[in-house]
């Protein structure tokens, strides 16, 4: 078997698919896999493909103009995933999709396209959490919220905060895969990788508590019922992985 | 008594303000989808979005606050009472607004959630929320979400107000009987909710049919599509008398803001266990307040003994909490499945299972229509098999246009086998051999957490010895 592998990222992984495809080996007779790799096997012809922008622009619009536009974004949602057979599945799901069109993603009938829909509502889900939990930090007129999921969820997370605060400067940063979303007032975001300088600047910020982070602790203490207490509801709905950066859970240290 | 307290710290008025807000129920931020606004703070998602969950597992999607608790009311129910010796606040409008939209920027809230004692009178107290709330949309530039709560008695133009300011607009029914209601909350009438109520879903209607729209609220999901649901043509809707819904006063301030009258609604809350409603009654009303006013939502909150009083079950009274969930369960059947009151309940068994949920419990009684046929079925009749969703009913529905669908398609789906295997098949096979029979099917599902939860509400059964015969269904025939 033939194997191509490419570092994560959509262009490497779109270029990682001209290739295999134009290898023409027959697609029972590969296998795509995202680096770094875990245990190789001898048999197995092992290929690096090297992102390539024009490559990857072809595949993008043939997929575009072939099938659709809705298709596309949704293997690029598929695409934030962290799980392992993820090119792999993009891959064969393309397959299908040049076969039967955009319904393809309906056809639960096909292992791949189930496969695919788990990947994708574990992507959604994750990226709808951090939505909900990201908690902001003040700097003077910069908001700065932390955070570390499992799949590069923050380029979902850059329009729902654009619309939610259109006026304000806000970044949002993972701290995982180092990339952040920039807001300047009243301008769209952009995405920017962050390098090690910039990153131990940044880890700075979460240490100010300002007295609207104590007073939201109070409010969160309070508005409790008592009588009602359920430990186990609340840890379902807010897992101890989600807390580490929810100020309403964190000790304060000043006592 | 009356402290005005202005120079409580910002810290303790919250916590004390909050603390008297928690026994309301509502805390949703859904219903309205408005993006955001450059210049403005905020928007809306339909869907709402919970921010954080609290120690008692509820979700904080708004920040719940009263804008006093000061009060002239005597409930007896309520913590809050004129008669309670408990430390007052009063929050200015200024404060609120500042609290509410630091919070916003943070994310730790998706809008405000403003209620309150009746300060002086119910004139004065929704003059004073009005206020705030004009204050949070104009000055502030606020964009997000905002739940009202109308007090009791406030006069017509005030309550006007309130609705466009706000997304939702609710008043507290507390209890669903005007006996209940002159025995715990004496200074209340049912004509000062009901007429209110009424007034709201007129204009909420004048307003959406001015703009285009159905008079009556979009229902979310299949549910619109449902023939024989409570919302749809078929069902005998008691209009609501809207023959004199708010005139639209085009010289006012707030309709130069140009928002529309509470555009998510409207919603209202009742006290489960304080008074003797069985839960027909309470079933039977939500159905009514649905159908006649449109509401969105009916919330109930399990009664909370804080208050010594003859008229009210004593202070060592467990929480109805497992009846409240049972509760909402039937409420989800009327508003998402297709369900009637009078097929939850019916007058000789006027109270839930405790041991199944409703949805299980009707199944139980109707087994003469089970098994379905899963590829065949029509929507109505797979939204009635327990462990399917309107979820699980949409994802068959577009999966069988491409094919059979079976187990293994079904356990991915998500679809709750454990308790949809008794009555389905795939492709004229069930997934065990098991009897289609009322006794088996009710000791399968009455697992052992659930006859944990069974035994902790019902004092009756605790400390009971199991029987291996009656408990593990081993008795011989």
């Amino acid at each position: 078997m033939t194997i191509f592998t490419c570092a994560p990222g959509w262009e490497a992984m779109l270029t990682c698919i001209y290739e295999a495809s134009e290898s023409k080996l027959g697609y029972k007779n590969i296998r795509l896999l995202l680096e770094p790799l875990g245990q190789q096997s001898f048999l197995d012809e092992y290929i690096h493909v090297e992102p390539d922008e024009a490559k990857a622009e072809k595949v993008a619009t043939s997929i575009i103009r072939g099938i659709s536009y809705h298709f596309y974004q949704e293997l690029a949602y598929t695409a934030m995933a962290y799980e392992e057979d993820v090119l792999d599945n993009i891959y064969h799901v393309l397959l299908l999709g040049f076969r039967f069109g955009e319904n393809a993603l309906k056809m639960v009938q096909y292992r791949d396209i189930i496969r695919n829909r788990e990947i994708r509502a574990r992507v959604v889900r994750e990226a709808e959490r951090f939505r909900e939990i990201l908690r902001f930090h003040q700097l003077g007129n910069l908001y700065v919220a932390h955070f570390e999921p499992k799949s590069r969820v923050a380029s979902y997370l850059g329009p729902l905060f654009q619309d939610r605060m259109p006026s304000e400067n806000f970044m949002i940063v993972d701290d995982v895969h180092r990339e952040a979303v920039v807001h300047r007032k009243n301008e769209p975001y952009y995405m920017w990788q962050i390098n090690d300088r910039e990153f131990a600047r940044l880890a700075q910020t979460e240490e100010e508590n300002d007295e609207y982070t104590d007073l939201w602790k109070a409010f969160f203490d309070s508005i409790a019922i008592k009588e009602r207490a359920n430990e186990k509801c609340q840890m379902s709905h807010f897992p101890l992985w989600a807390r580490k950066h929810a100020v309403e859970f964190t000790i304060d240290e000043r006592g | 008594m009356y402290d005005l307290s202005a120079n409580d710290s910002l810290k303790e008025k919250l916590t004390i303000l909050s603390d008297a807000a928690k026994y309301d129920v509502a805390c949703t931020s859904s219903g309205v989808s408005r993006g955001g606004k450059e210049g403005f703070l905020g928007n809306s998602v339909a869907a709402g979005v919970c921010h954080a969950f609290s120690a008692d597992g509820r979700c904080i999607s708004l920040l719940k606050i009263l804008m006093t608790n000061h009060c002239i009311y005597d409930c007896k129910y309520c913590k809050n009472r004129v008669s309670n010796d408990v430390e007052r606040a009063l929050f200015t409008p200024e404060e609120i607004c500042t609290l509410t939209i630091e919070f916003y920027k943070r994310n730790y809230i998706e809008g405000l959630f403003l209620s309150s004692g009746v300060y002086k009178n119910p004139d004065y107290t929704m003059e004073k929320i009005c206020e705030t709330l004009r204050l949070l949309r104009t000055k502030y530039k606020f964009n997000g979400y905002i739940h009202v709560k109308a007090i009791p008695g406030a006069s017509e133009e005030l309550l006007y107000s309130a609705g466009l300011l706000a997304d939702r607009i609710s008043i507290n029914m507390e209890l669903p009987t005007e006996q209940s209601l002159s025995k715990l909350a004496p200074n209340k009438t049912m004509k000062n909710i009901i007429e209110p109520m009424n007034r709201i879903s007129g204009t909420i209607a004048g307003h959406r049919v001015a703009i285009g729209k159905s008079a009556r609220m979009e229902r979310c999901g299949i549910n619109k599509h449902l023939v024989n649901s409570i919302f749809g043509p078929e069902a005998g809707r008691i209009e609501g008398s809207s023959d004199q819904p708010f005139l639209y006063p085009a010289e006012r301030n707030d309709a130069l803001l140009r928002r529309p009258f509470a555009p998510a609604g409207q919603s209202t809350q009742m006290i489960i266990g304080a008074s003797n409603e069985t839960d027909l009654e309470l079933i039977r009303t939500t159905q009514a307040l649905y159908q006649s006013f449109d509401l969105k939502r009916v919330f109930y909150s399990a009664y909370i003994p804080i208050n010594d009083d003859d008229t009210l079950p004593g202070k060592d009274t467990p929480v109805p909490l497992l009846r409240e969930h049972r509760l909402y369960q039937a409420d989800w059947l009327l508003r998402y499945y297709g369900f009637g009151a009078e097929e939850i309940l019916t007058k000789d068994n006027p109270f839930l299972d405790y041991r199944v949920d409703p949805k299980c419990f009707w199944a139980l009684n109707h087994l003469d229509i089970f098994p379905v046929e899963i590829n065949r079925a029509p929507v109505e009749m797979l939204l009635r098999v327990p462990g399917i969703g309107p979820t699980s009913v949409k994802r068959i529905i577009s999966a069988r246009r491409y094919g059979n669908v079976n187990f293994e398609m079904l356990k991915r789906m998500h679809v709750v086998l454990k308790r949809a295997q008794y009555f389905i098949t795939c492709n004229g096979k069930m997934l065990n051999r098991t009897p289609i029979e009322q006794r088996f099917i009710m000791g399968q599902l009455t697992d052992l957490e659930h006859r944990e939860v069974y035994q902790i509400e019902d004092s009756l059964n605790t400390g009971r010895q199991m029987s291996l015969f009656s408990d593990c269904n081993l008795e011989m025939a």
